[in-house]
């Protein structure tokens, strides 16, 4: 999902680093804030946090005959929301962007929007939207990780096709064109993230479903569901 | 307890469906180069701003991998360090688990 530096005119990397950076820092007052009154949060952070880590770094190849990279946000989104997972991209991101030449410093403001931004915030609209309801919380985690993974893809499409609205059909038709390279091989790494990602949460029961209750991500009675369960 | 296993065999099937299709793909696709989408992205771009692929010059100075070994064990660093997060935690957790 990376826009490559250089590949964005100097206005648009404006305009999505202006949109990016109160995100980050309401991101890192949360997260202060959530370290600061919970210590066993720290270790679930880096449990979801190392999955952004490893998944980001893994590109495979997909139906399209061209690769890409899951991006590993979903456990982060439903665990400490869509601005903290907005700060560990970020860090990702600057790690690829100074070392690797995958996005760059002009676009890290794109980056951050499709990947920590909107990929994160549609994922916890799902979340939100089943939380409360009698979904099976597996199944709702993998629609979260399986969702935000497409649609960082989408955002990213979209963030191409208003800079570069084609000659016949303005935006929407190469909205189209850019969605048929990131959306559509993004489609069968979301289902494989999806499912690894709700496996990894069943893990995360098993071993240490106070935090999960204590930080209110799925109620008491939903975890000892799930644990009776399995 | 009928439903154990559920997710592992799930996450199997998922994982197994997936190779099998990059097999499939790869097999029967003519002209699948497995380049990164980001390129392909690119490629795009400067089809449609009609501007040649060379003359994309970064913004912001930028350093570049000088191979593709370089940028692979980057990579691998980026994934290590992830590992060892997500590893470390759930040992942790085994062990104050184990504790009480």
């Amino acid at each position: 999902m990376h826009i490559m530096e250089g590949f964005l005119p100097w206005q648009w990397c404006l305009v999505w680093w202006i949109i990016a950076l109160p995100c980050l820092m309401l991101g890192i007052y949360q997260l202060k804030k959530v370290l600061a009154s919970d210590r066993e949060a720290l270790p679930l952070l880096g449990v979801t946090g190392g999955f952004i880590f490893v998944l980001s770094s893994l590109k495979l190849p997909s139906v399209t005959g061209s690769c890409s990279h899951p991006t590993g946000t979903g456990l982060s989104t439903i665990s400490f929301g869509p601005w903290i997972t907005a700060v560990v991209c970020a860090i990702v991101l600057l790690f690829q962007s100074l070392f690797l030449a995958h996005g760059g410093l002009s676009v890290l403001g794109a980056n951050i929007v499709s990947m920590g931004i909107v990929g994160p915030l549609v994922g916890y609209g799902i979340y939100r939207l089943l939380r409360d309801t009698s979904v099976n919380i597996y199944i709702t985690v993998f629609l979260v990780c399986a969702i935000a993974d497409l649609f960082t893809y989408v955002m990213t499409s979209l963030e191409l096709a208003l800079a570069y609205p084609a000659e016949t059909g303005g935006v929407v038709s190469s909205f189209i064109l850019f969605m048929a390279i990131f959306a559509i091989t993004q489609i069968p790494l979301a289902i494989v993230e999806g499912v690894v990602l709700a496996l990894v949460f069943k893990y995360i029961v098993a071993l240490k479903p106070d935090i999960l209750i204590r930080l209110k991500i799925f109620s008491e009675n939903q975890i000892n569901a799930a644990r009776a369960d399995t | 307890m009928a439903y154990k296993y559920t997710l592992e065999i799930l996450a199997g099937i998922a994982i197994i469906a997936f190779c099998a299709l990059f097999l499939y793909t790869s097999a029967t696709m003519s002209g699948a180069e497995f380049a990164g989408s980001d390129n392909v992205g690119s490629g795009l771009v400067a089809e449609l701003s009609g501007i040649p692929l060379e003359n994309f010059q970064p913004l912001i100075p930028q350093w570049e991998p000088p191979s593709g070994e370089i940028e692979s064990a980057l990579f691998a660093l980026q994934a290590a360090v992830g590992g060892i997060l997500v590893g470390g935690v759930f040992g942790f957790w085994m062990g104050q688990k184990k504790r009480t």
